[in-house]
């Protein structure tokens, strides 16, 4: 099915640019040839935009910086060097990758607003420092005597052909990436970011290929650009228009798609131009009011772009036609090749926590807590809300430094891993509050959770399939899109992601939470089921009747220290873990229900 | 030894010329820290509200003329307070026809990051107000005529351009207004709590919605104040806004995104460097000086140098 | 009082709570219990105006609620201390205590009920120009307690008092709760996930799971239930 998806795409893009190629040949007047160059163009830009901002949800307000250091690459060499564009133009592409690179290392550490406003940044300095070295306006010489040589063509249909090679070069990958590892990885990452990287996937590396593959599109088509309008200002390659175009073609055509800013170019860039050119006499800055107020509508009316509005229409009206009927959803969960447990050694230790301390500003979270934890034991951590359990976790698993402490897993120091590679060394987590990429199937989930300990896209599939069966979650479930199951089913998915890659250690965070009497029992089951078959579990819990019987080992924490030890029936009946959490309370109706 | 002097003097005089942009800088970075305080959005039209405030300003002392009567020393200063108001009111119906719209909207990212919307949308706001102004306004650059911008007054060896220091002290009694607007005040203590815990607010009988209409008009329009003030000592056209986004963003997150009074010393500071920079760098690379100043803090010290770490549960 | 009627409300295309009753009586203390996640939370979000349902309608004093806006509900005399405390961290102890006034009958009353409020909970008199992000998790609870009373209100809703809190201050906190209702005859609508302490308290509970009304009835008869007692009394 997926091999017909992808020839259809294929279909469809090389149909597109012979219409396209057709239409250009009909166009007799130079300046509409102009136009639908611009226009390839301009939806090169976009795609470029989209590798990076449109897949990991990264906004970068700052695309002008690629498309200028193109332009003005492939320029200065020409004008300086004499150096031909059709090697001018892949020495931009280089330089823009770099300038990715060199953008990417440090702006990656930002999140949210503060990568946007970077970005914004860049292009910007970069236009003061051209100014300043005297590029305010650099024209392109006419070469006569070897006009291919230097692609300077008379006839502007070349240009537009050259446009539409590029464009439809930066589609194939776009529409390669979409479906790759990397994009799904990509998606992950935009979807909820803790959870791919709890999952195994290497942010910093996808987000850096992302960057890079963005950088030389935008190179591309900037040195394209310079060629076409034979000369270059700095306003006009790293203006702030520049970088809102970028980000326009995608908003306005679709976000996340390789076709959303080819439409968005197709209506916006013919709307601008030919509004300038009827009007920009009598009103100069109309092309730039024209992709303000395309912003603005875009945004109050379909804040997903043109492609998506039109998308989410055809499948609902097709999913009404056809009235899927409801999937039923087997109650049994599969039986299973049970190995008796191995009886978890005396000896043995799995994950091992030393004087390990973690403080946020003057508040000790986690306060030199040392633990041992067995092999194939389940380990409850229990404690009052804000005790430092999840901490405890965020630690374990890389999310958070430890201040001080040591930490080993079979023997060898987590200290200093990311999550990614913790998830690699075999510890797999879930959350307390359910972390799904809300827009993919459950199946999808889970494979981007299998990829850390997958070769390759099919056994990454094959783990997912494994993991769900696992759970008990039927093929048929497994083609939903997460954003919509009811609490257990996220659970259940959550704990398949965490399986999948084949964790030794699962660390489960309020798993139980807001579960009914009956699903609780389903759930509790499945995890003795995947404990006996060998992973640990360590699992923080707030409903003590299913702790007691599910866990073998209690550690109580309070105020970020851990106050007892030990075997759940001691526990419970230790003063301190009564009084600082399970109050006298419980234990006097504890002991009626005994009496 | 005369060199060495000269070279103080030239310190100095960067120094004090710094510290009185500096003020109209912070007064500018109060108006797009109060939006970000309270609202959490970056506000990218706010360079070019405060362009409005320089047109506003320039017509009704110079354009129209309505404020000659006043002369040309009061006047300029008037129509720049008068251009609060003004802009005030165009933020307010913008707000409530336009950004209190899409709050929420899935934008982009799925979830949690419902502000790109309206990160989003006050992008189009700008590209619309700086070429709408354009045709409005036309690309001459214009500037307010006051005496004031070509006297001095000499301490010591330094000059104090008037204008400029007049436009410190006026944009020092704002910012000081602001702060005791929201310190003292119930309807700024309540714009404090919408800031500090929006549901939270809610849940006391604050109407959040109306919170942000108020911080999003007071913070353009302080900075159309500011805009103003600047106006009579540097000219202007359409475009203006753009050039001075980045030194709002560097005051900003200079004082620690979020903190009000941090922001008005963050604008003070990117105002210092900015004409210091002068001292050892070509003019043409003062704003380059502040994006560096600008990446190096949100490398750095993303909370700011005066602002604490924000962290919203 | 309060009269909520076959509410449905669902969250990102999740249903949070299907076909909730509810009626809390002029007077009353009502609790309602479930586990963490079971949709307490969002029943009072929902109350409060801050999530909307699907359907269902809620009522205060025979006046439809659902039509008003979150803060127009807290004018009408309803105090939502929420979930987690919420305090506004960035400003005094005084000046949350103030917020809490906001609404026109707490500033009309203020004069009265700040010093009742210090006189319930001493600390916050002690640190008046404390920022209450500095206070320690108890003190926080109190003072969002106190900032609900402040509004001068008719219901008090709190969204588990207990979250967060060893069980001596838990115990403390209660024991004001019910000081307030007892000795001010306030209305008090409790969601604990601490069954015990909220059951003992309550004059009528419910309880809550995966977001259906799944028990009610009178203190007696909940304590004194089967399922009560062996899914959340511990037993």
């Amino acid at each position: 099915m997926a091999r017909t998806a992808i020839s259809r795409q294929y279909f469809a893009i090389f149909a597109f640019a012979a219409l396209y190629l057709c239409l250009g040949w009909l166009v007799r007047n130079s300046y509409y040839q102009l136009i639908m160059t611009l226009v390839l163009i301009w939806a090169t830009v976009g795609l470029s935009w989209n590798m990076l901002s449109g897949y990991s949800g990264l906004i970068s307000f700052g695309h002008a910086a690629f498309f200028g250091l193109g332009g003005y690459t492939m320029t200065i060499a020409f004008v300086k060097f004499g150096l031909t564009p059709w090697a001018g133009i892949p020495l931009g592409i280089l330089v823009g990758i770099v300038a990715g690179i060199i953008i990417g290392i440090p702006t990656f550490r930002l999140r949210g607003h503060y990568f946007a406003l970077s970005m914004l940044a860049y292009p910007l300095a970069m236009l003061y420092v051209f100014e300043w070295m005297g590029y305010q306006e650099v024209s392109l010489p006419m070469k006569r005597e070897a006009p291919m040589f230097y692609a300077q063509f008379s006839d502007q249909r070349a240009y537009m052909v050259l446009a539409l090679i590029l464009l439809v070069g930066c589609m194939l990958v776009s529409m390669h990436v979409e479906r790759s590892r990397f994009g799904m990885s990509l998606t992950a990452i935009k979807q909820n970011e803790p959870a791919a990287a709890a999952a195994g996937i290497n942010a910093l590396r996808w987000k850096m290929l992302a960057i890079s593959l963005s950088a030389a599109m935008g190179a591309a088509a900037g040195g394209l650009y310079a060629i076409v309008l034979l000369v270059v200002t700095p306003q006009s390659m790293f203006g702030g228009l520049v970088s809102a175009q970028a980000l326009i073609m995608a908003l306005f055509g679709g976000v996340g798609v390789f076709w959303g800013p080819v439409i968005g170019a197709a209506v916006l860039v013919p709307l601008a131009e030919t509004l300038n050119a009827e009007l920009g006499n009598i009103l100069p800055g109309i092309q730039g009011v024209v992709y303000g107020i395309a912003i603005i509508v875009v945004i109050l009316l379909a804040p997903e772009g043109i492609y998506w509005r039109i998308h989410d229409q055809l499948v609902s009206r097709r999913a009404a036609s056809r009235a899927t009927p409801p999937v039923a959803e087997p109650v049994g969960i599969a039986p299973l090749h049970a190995a008796p447990k191995p009886a978890p050694s005396k000896d043995a230790v799995l994950l091992q926590l030393d004087r390990v301390s973690r403080a946020f500003g003057g508040l000790k979270a986690v306060d030199e807590v040392s633990l041992n934890v067995r092999p194939g034991s389940i380990h409850g951590i229990i404690g009052p809300n804000g005790a430092g359990k999840t901490t405890l976790f965020n630690v374990v698993n890389g999310f958070l430094a430890a201040d001080s402490g040591t930490i080993k897993f079979n023997g060898v120091g987590l200290i200093g891993l990311k999550p990614h590679q913790a998830c690699a060394q075999g510890i797999g987590r879930t959350f307390q509050v359910v972390r799904a990429f809300p827009r993919m199937t459950v199946l999808q989930n889970v494979i981007v959770g299998a990829y850390v300990g997958a070769r390759d896209n099919a056994e990454a599939e094959q783990l997912a399939r494994e993991a769900l069966d696992r759970v008990g979650i039927s093929a048929a479930r497994a083609q939903a899109v997460a954003g919509g199951l009811p609490t257990k089913q996220l659970r259940l998915m959550e704990l398949a992601r965490a399986l999948a890659p084949r964790p030794q250690l699962l660390l489960l965070d309020e798993t139980l939470a807001g579960l009914s009497h009956d699903a609780l029992e389903d759930i509790l089951t499945i995890l003795r089921r995947v404990n006996r078959d060998g992973v640990t579990i360590v699992i923080i819990e707030h409903t003590m009747h299913a702790m007691v019987k599910l866990a073998e080992h209690f550690s109580v924490l309070d105020h970020g220290k851990l106050i007892a030890s030990g075997p759940p029936a001691e526990v419970v009946k230790d003063p301190t873990v009564i009084e600082a959490y399970l109050g006298k309370k419980w234990v006097e109706r504890a002991q009626d229900s005994v009496a | 030894m005369e060199e060495l002097k000269w070279l103080v003097v030239d310190f100095f005089q960067a120094f004090a010329a710094g510290l009185l942009i500096g003020g109209t800088y912070g007064l500018m970075c109060v108006g797009l820290g109060i939006i970000f305080g309270v609202m959490r959005v970056v506000n990218f039209a706010q360079g070019d509200f405060m362009m409005l405030g320089m047109y506003v300003t320039y017509y009704l002392v110079t354009g129209f003329g309505v404020l000659a009567f006043l002369g040309p020393y009061a006047g300029p200063v008037v129509g720049a307070a008068l251009a609060g108001p003004i802009v005030f009111a165009i933020g307010w119906l913008l707000h409530r026809y336009l950004l209190a719209r899409v709050t929420g909207a899935r934008v982009i990212s799925a979830e949690a990051e419902g502000h790109y919307a309206q990160i989003i949308m006050t992008l189009g706001v700008a590209l619309v107000l700086a070429n709408g102004g354009l045709i409005i306004f036309g690309s001459q650059p214009l500037s307010v005529q006051t005496p004031l911008s070509r006297e001095s007054w000499e301490i010591g060896l330094i000059f104090f351009n008037q204008a400029r220091t007049i436009a410190f002290i006026l944009a020092g009694a704002c910012a000081v207004l602001l702060y005791l607007f929201l310190t003292h005040s119930d309807l700024g203590k309540s714009l404090r709590a919408a800031a500090d815990n929006p549901i939270a607010a809610a849940y006391v009988g604050i109407d959040v919605d109306r919170c942000h209409r108020l911080a999003f008009g007071l913070g353009v329009g302080i900075t159309a104040v500011a805009g103003g003030l600047i106006a009579s000592s540097q000219s202007f056209q359409p475009y203006i806004g753009f050039d001075f986004v980045i030194v709002m963003y560097a005051g900003v997150v200079l004082g620690g995104m979020g903190s009000i009074l941090g922001a008005f010393w963050g604008g003070l500071t990117i105002g210092l460097v900015q004409q210091m920079s002068t001292l050892i760098l070509p003019y043409q690379l003062q704003n380059t000086a502040i994006f560096v100043v600008f990446l190096l803090i949100v490398f750095f010290r993303p909370q700011g140098m005066f602002g604490r770490v924000w962290e919203r549960t | 009082m309060l009269k909520i009627r076959s509410l449905d409300v669902a969250y990102g295309g999740l249903r949070a709570l299907s076909a909730i009753s509810l009626d809390v009586e002029q007077g009353q203390f009502v609790a309602v219990i479930g586990p963490n996640g079971a949709g307490k939370t969002t029943l009072f979000k929902t109350i409060s105006g801050v999530v909307e349902p699907q359907s269902g309608e809620i009522t205060y004093n025979g006046r439809n609620l659902l039509t008003l806006p979150p803060n127009e509900r807290a004018q009408l005399g309803i105090a939502h201390v929420p979930e987690g405390r919420q305090v506004f961290a960035s400003m005094t102890v005084m000046e949350n205590l103030e917020m809490g006034a906001y609404t026109s009958k707490g500033r009309l009353q203020r004069a009265e009920l700040l010093p009742a409020i210090f006189e319930l909970f001493p600390i916050l008199a002690e640190r008046r120009s404390q920022l209450a992000g500095t206070l320690s998790g108890g003190e926080q609870q109190m003072l969002a307690i106190g900032r609900g009373l402040a509004s001068a209100p008719e219901l008090l809703m709190l969204d588990e008092p207990s979250m967060g809190l060893a069980p001596a201050v838990v115990e403390t906190i209660f024991d004001r709760i019910q000081h307030i209702h007892r000795n001010q005859g306030l209305t008090v609508l409790l969601v604990e996930q601490r069954a015990a302490e909220a059951l003992e308290l309550c004059d009528h509970g419910y309880v809550l799971e995966t977001g259906h009304m799944v028990l009610e009835g009178s203190h007696n008869a909940l304590i004194a239930n089967e399922r009560v007692k062996r899914a959340y009394l511990g037993m």
